[in-house]
Parts: C-alpha cells; sequence; structure tokens
C-alpha cells in the first residue's frame, strides 16, 4: 500500500524521529545501568528482578507512543493534514496507513530499544557473576513481550493521536495515565489497573507482580486497547471537518 | 461540455453560523474563474466543503461530476492549495513533496519535475523553516501540480506576495489555462485577480451576488442603468429587444449594460413597463465589487 510507505517516509524525514531514537537510547541505557550496577547481587538473582533488568527495553513503548502521536498530530499542528487528506481523501486509508506506520515505527524502537536492555543487562549480569535464573522460556517470553508491546505503543499514539488531534493534550494525556493515573488505580483498585495497557503491557513480558494478569491475558487486553483506541480514532477522523 | 465544478443549493453551518447559505454556481471547463468576497464571506468554507475537508450541511458540492472523495485518482484531476503554511518546518521541501506523491505511488521524479517548474529546485534539500512566504507558495503550488492535474483550486494565493510574486502568479495561471485547464482562484480584493481571471463569482455572507464573465462585470464600469420594475421580465425583453444587454442583481433589480437612463426610461415607456427606480450607475470595477458585497443582501 503506497499509503504505508508515505506515511514511513513522513517518520524518516524529519530529525524528530532522530531526537526521540536518542532520547529512548539514553533512558533505556540509564535505567539499566542503574538497576544492574546499583543493585545487589542477591537481588538480581531473583527471577522477577531479571525481568525487570532484561526488560528494561520496554520504556522504549513510551518513545513509540510518542512517535506514534507525532505521526498524526504534527499533522494538524502545521497543516499537512490538508493535503494529506486532499491526496488519499478517503480518510480511513490514511489513519490505517498511520496504525500501520506506527506498529512498525514500534518494532524498530522495540528492536533497539530491547536489543539494548537486554544485551548490556546480559552484559552486567554475566560480568558480576550473577547467575540467570530465567530459563529460555522465560527468556523468549521476555523478548518477544516486548517487541509486540513497544509495536502496539507505536499503534495506540495513533489512535491516541487521532482521537484528541492537538498534539501537547495527547502527549500529556499519555504520559499523565502511563506514569501516573494507571499506577495509582493499579495500587488502588488492582482488579481493574491490571486491564490497563502499561499493567497489561507489564504482564506480557512475564512480569509476576502479585495481581497482574497472566502474559497471554495481558498481550489479548493491549491489543484489545490497541484496536478500541484506533477504532475510535478511524471513526472520528472520517467524520469530523478538516479546518 | 460539463462543468468541471457545481455547488448546488450548498450550505454549511457551525453551530448557528452559517457560513455557506444555499451557494449554487457552475463553472465551466477552461477557463480561470475569481472566486471573490471580502474576508468572512464564507470562500474558504465553500472551497473545503469542495474539496472534501469539510461535509455540507444541506446540498451538494462535485468536482468533474462527482463528490471529491469519489473520485478515482484526485490527485491526479485536481490540485489544490489552501494555506501557505502547510509544511512540516523540519523536513525538506523536496521531501514534502515526496511525502505526498508516495501516497499515490508518483515517482520522485515528478517532485523534480515540478520543483523546476515553480523555482524551487536550489531550495529543494533546504529545511521549509527557512523558506520564504513567497517560496512556501510556491511549494504549495508544486504540491498542487504533482498529479499534472486538470482542475487547480487555489485559496488566496495572492496573500502576502510581493509585486513580483504576484505577476509570477498571473504569468503562471494564464500558462496553465491556455492548455484547456481550469483554474478556481479565490481573493478578497478583486484587482489582484481581475487582470487573470475570465469569470467571476462573488459571494457575501455565504450567498451568491455575481457569477457573470469579468466582461460583463467590467460592462458596469462602463456605464449601466439600475433598473427596479414589478415587471422584470417583461422590461428585461424589451430591453433585449432593443438590443440592451441586461442582468438580474441579486436584489431583484435589473441591471441594463452599456447605456443610459434615458434609452432605458424610453424603451420602458414604450412598452408600457411600469418602472420603481432608474439609476445610472459608473464606478470603477473596485467600487463595484465593494457595493455588491458590503450589504447583506435582503
Amino acid at each position: 500500500m503506497p499509503q504505508i510507505q508515505a506515511e514511513l517516509l513522513k517518520i524518516r524525514s524529519t530529525r524528530t524521529t532522530v531526537g526521540l531514537l536518542l532520547g529512548m537510547v539514553g533512558l533505556v541505557l540509564l535505567t539499566v545501568l542503574l538497576t544492574g550496577l546499583v543493585s545487589s547481587a542477591a537481588t538480581l538473582t531473583d527471577k522477577q528482578n531479571q525481568v525487570g533488568l532484561l526488560g528494561d527495553g520496554s520504556l522504549a513503548g513510551v518513545f513509540a507512543a510518542l512517535a506514534g502521536i507525532l505521526l498524526i498530530t504534527s499533522e494538524y499542528r502545521f497543516g499537512t493534514i490538508r493535503p494529506t487528506f486532499l491526496f488519499t481523501p478517503r480518510r480511513g486509508r490514511v489513519i490505517t496507513a498511520k496504525v500501520v506506520a506506527g506498529l512498525l515505527a514500534g518494532l524498530a524502537f522495540g528492536i533497539l530499544g530491547e536489543g539494548l536492555g537486554f544485551g548490556i543487562g546480559y552484559v552486567i549480569l554475566s560480568g558480576r557473576g550473577i547467575p540467570i535464573t530465567l530459563d529460555g522460556g522465560d527468556i523468549t517470553l521476555l523478548l518477544v513481550g516486548a517487541l509486540v508491546g513497544v509495536a502496539l505503543w507505536g499503534a495506540i499514539g495513533v489512535g491516541l493521536g487521532a482521537i484528541l488531534q492537538n498534539q501537547i493534550a495527547a502527549v500529556i494525556t499519555l504520559l499523565a495515565w502511563g506514569f501516573v493515573a494507571e499506577n495509582l488505580l493499579f495500587v488502588f483498585v488492582p482488579a481493574v489497573g491490571r486491564f490497563g495497557p502499561v499493567h497489561a503491557g507489564n504482564a506480557m513480558v512475564g512480569d509476576t507482580t502479585r495481581h497482574l494478569l497472566a502474559p497471554a491475558a495481558g498481550a489479548a487486553t493491549l491489543i484489545a486497547w490497541t484496536a478500541v483506541l484506533c477504532g475510535v480514532g478511524l471513526a472520528l477522523t472520517a467524520r469530523r471537518d478538516v479546518n | 461540455m460539463d462543468p468541471v465544478v457545481v455547488c448546488e443549493s450548498l450550505t454549511k453551518r457551525f453551530g448557528t453560523v452559517t457560513a455557506v447559505d444555499d451557494l449554487s454556481f457552475a463553472l465551466e471547463p477552461g477557463t480561470i474563474t475569481g472566486f471573490l468576497g471580502p474576508n468572512g464571506a464564507g470562500k474558504t468554507t465553500t472551497l473545503r466543503v469542495l474539496l472534501g475537508l469539510a461535509a455540507p450541511t444541506r446540498g451538494r458540492a462535485l468536482i468533474f461530476g462527482r463528490p471529491y472523495d469519489q473520485l478515482d485518482e484526485p490527485a491526479r484531476r485536481v490540485g489544490a492549495v489552501l494555506e501557505a503554511t502547510d509544511f512540516h518546518p523540519g523536513r525538506s521541501g523536496r521531501d514534502h513533496l515526496r511525502t505526498l506523491g508516495r501516497a499515490v505511488a508518483f515517482p520522485d521524479a515528478r517532485v523534480d519535475e515540478v520543483l523546476a517548474l515553480v523555482d524551487l529546485t536550489d531550495a529543494a534539500n533546504r529545511r521549509v523553516k527557512g523558506y520564504s512566504l513567497g517560496m512556501r507558495q510556491r511549494l504549495g503550488l508544486a504540491a498542487a501540480l504533482l498529479g499534472d492535474p486538470e482542475l487547480l483550486v487555489l485559496d488566496e494565493p495572492a496573500n502576502g506576495l510581493d509585486p513580483e510574486g504576484v505577476r509570477w502568479l498571473r504569468d503562471f495561471l494564464r500558462a496553465f489555462s491556455a492548455k484547456g485547464r481550469s483554474v478556481l482562484v479565490s481573493s478578497h480584493v478583486l484587482a489582484e485577480v481581475a487582470q487573470t481571471v475570465d469569470q467571476v463569482i462573488i459571494i457575501s455572507h455565504g450567498r451568491l451576488v455575481v457569477e457573470s464573465s469579468l466582461e460583463q462585470l467590467t460592462a458596469r464600469v462602463g456605464g449601466s442603468v439600475r433598473v427596479r420594475s414589478p415587471d422584470l421580465p417583461g422590461l428585461a425583453a424589451a430591453l433585449q429587444r432593443n438590443d440592451v444587454a441586461t442582468m438580474l442583481t441579486n436584489d431583484h433589480a435589473l441591471l441594463a449594460l452599456r447605456t443610459t437612463s434615458e434609452r432605458v426610461g424610453d424603451i420602458a415607456f414604450a412598452a408600457g413597463v411600469r418602472v420603481h427606480e432608474l439609476i445610472a450607475e459608473s464606478s470603477s470595477l473596485e467600487e463595484v465589487f465593494l457595493n455588491l458585497t458590503a450589504e447583506p443582501p435582503s
């Protein structure tokens, strides 16, 4: 579909994406190094904590979501949405292409972020002589879960951006929900909070924190969030006038 | 030939505000049409509805006989520029065009062709944030030309252009339409487009005021007579029998063109048609425009 190529070119042709990638690399490095070098060997021998350390690359999800948000909201912000819709007046195609591009960009963020996080985490563990207590199945789940999760966040960003249109509102909503609201919800009402997208994503990588969903249920929940946000975003975009 | 653009009883409301009010007009192929009216008259809203960016409240707007979003390859048939500022500032002019072209599978070679066409080859790889307003206008035009369209729709393209830019645009539009293609160009200043257009559509408060050739509009400057009568059809017929061209105004008066009030009075008397008002008008084109658009039509 040529629209997908156009969307991928939009992502590649500004420096914003490079900025997001650098930010992601910086944050993943900082987190892995801090966790891996500061925590005690005993702590890091714990299976759950190894999932945490080796899965730090999931932080890429935040940046994938930001990339997804920018992919649509910067079109409204700078007015390029007008020529975009003039060239492709069937708006469903544009949004669908953006969702696919968001998934692909998310996948790229995930590969880079999780590759870094896992690689450096692994080197730190072996360097400090800490035995890997995760088995092959755990590691597969961790890597696949993180990659799929980060990719889905790219699409979630597109859906959220399509609904809100306003760039600042979308970014604030993402950060306020992901870093504050959903965590509070999980702490006070875990039966509900575990169905939030962030905690569903955590469940996907094999995080066994109490109250989290099973990995498969976590994956299904995050996919459902993606589908609902993108579906609503698509429906609203098709109906609303463009100024 | 079928009209290129048709608006049929087009109405667009935003809440309680009626931006476009029962507007009907048609555009003949191969002409440059000036779409005129003061700021806020509803020009941009009309163009947005026409181009499928906004949905009409009532009525419809067709391009090549179909709503815009139902054209098969709209970019190959219609090129449009609505705002001179629709660019990502951090993207190069060339990449802007490539993102648009790629969505409809145009080759990058076409991008370089239109860049040359609007004299932007040298600046093509610079980011748009460094472009002057004139360069941005030309980049917008380049985007509209990517598909080599049959119809160009431009919203206030002369806004902010220096005289040299206005002249460049005028020459460009003339060359474009010389190949039998059509242009719809909006402006709030008649003088800006008077040297370019063949047809004028003038709207005010969302309503059609005049749809005529520029020639007819100019005839008013050459001395026309405004006449009101309870029997307008009878009066018009009598005038036409005497080779006086007429034109209906939106406020139910008749304009007798290129004639004198004496002549119109005599013809009406001879035909036995009652006359309620007889005013000789002679004013500049811009005055005509201002008079037509100043008052809300009753």
